[in-house]
């Protein structure tokens, strides 16, 4: 009996986990909690690694802006168009949530300045070898370029996104997010000894 | 080292990277909040409130004029179309009806000529 409805749940009822990003927002656009649930579940740790990255670390910032990203996508499903696809528009949505946040702190950052000028830590000195801190010196390194350099090398090398979708992503030519990629190679080989051991330029 | 190693290295250092996981609370939370946007909007869907709305709205001005306009036609000459073939208009005298009401007074009299006729 148990074998039948199982057979006649493959047949008559598909899962929400065969259905495509696409498909559960439409979905989610008529109220289904349960696609909704399952798109979370697929993208839940992608994005949290996204903005944690992006936003220095913080683990309760992180769990803000994953909580406001998917509340965004619940208020307004309408928002997200199927002629696009989703892994690229909600990271492009996740990426504007960062940008904004930069300019919230750059204008905090110019109020701090003139208050007290704090000496930087320079964390590329030493040479290192563990793969823990070879990251943290690549994302101190990246720092100094600026979050549209982090955001270009997070989507193409920890993402695996084309050139071409970081560029839709990042609403840039496909020319300035290569030079983007280039220049933070380039200066995480030169500030990097370990890297620079092993990467050519 | 060549360029495509230079990409491979970078890759496998990130992908490699664990930062850790979402809290549990943001996914109960946003359930939550999932779960109250469908109270609302079925909430919305058994209301007039939509409709009204709608009606009040310059949405759709033109149908909504259509409408109207359908709506006045047929209640200012539903009666000019709906006569009888048969029938002439004209008043008649013969045909009018007199609303007969009880009035006590004529029973009174009516009951004073009936003792007088038990004298005779």
């Amino acid at each position: 009996m148990a074998n039948l409805k199982k057979i006649g749940e493959l047949i008559f009822r598909r899962k929400n986990r065969d259905y495509s990003d696409s498909e559960l927002m439409k979905q989610i656009a008529v109220g289904d909690q349960a696609a909704f649930g399952e798109l979370y579940h697929r993208y839940k740790d992608r994005m949290y690694y996204y903005f944690y990255r992006m936003l220095g670390n913080s683990d309760e910032q992180t769990n803000d802006f994953l909580q406001e990203l998917f509340l965004k996508l619940i208020e307004k499903p309408e928002s997200y168009s199927s002629s696009f696809p989703f892994k690229t528009w909600l990271y492009s949505v996740a990426n504007n949530m960062c940008k904004n946040e930069y300019r919230r702190r750059n204008v905090r950052q110019e109020y701090e300045d003139f208050e007290s000028a704090q000496p930087k830590l320079d964390y590329l000195s030493e040479t290192c070898i563990e793969p823990e801190q070879i990251i943290e010196k690549i994302f101190a390194t990246l720092d100094d370029l600026g979050e549209e350099h982090r955001s270009a090398f997070l989507l193409r090398y920890r993402e695996g996104f084309s050139i071409k979708e970081v560029a839709e992503i990042l609403e840039l030519p496909e020319g300035t997010v290569k030079s983007r990629l280039f220049y933070a190679k380039k200066l995480l080989a030169g500030k990097l000894d370990y890297l620079k051991n092993e990467i050519e330029f | 080292m060549n360029r495509k190693n230079q990409d491979q290295l970078f890759t496998e250092l990130l992908r490699n990277d664990f930062v850790g996981k979402p809290d549990q609370s943001v996914e109960d939370r946003l359930m939550y909040s999932f779960m109250l946007k469908n109270s609302r909007s079925k909430l919305r869907q058994n209301s007039f409130s939509s409709f009204l709305g709608w009606i009040f709205s310059v949405q759709g001005l033109g149908l909504k004029t259509g409408l109207v306009s359908v709506v006045l036609f047929f209640s200012l000459f539903n009666n000019q179309l709906n006569f009888e073939s048969s029938g002439t208009i004209g008043l008649d005298s013969i045909s009018n009806q007199r609303t007969l009401l009880a009035d006590s007074a004529q029973f009174i009299q009516s009951l004073d000529s009936i003792h007088k006729d038990s004298l005779y």
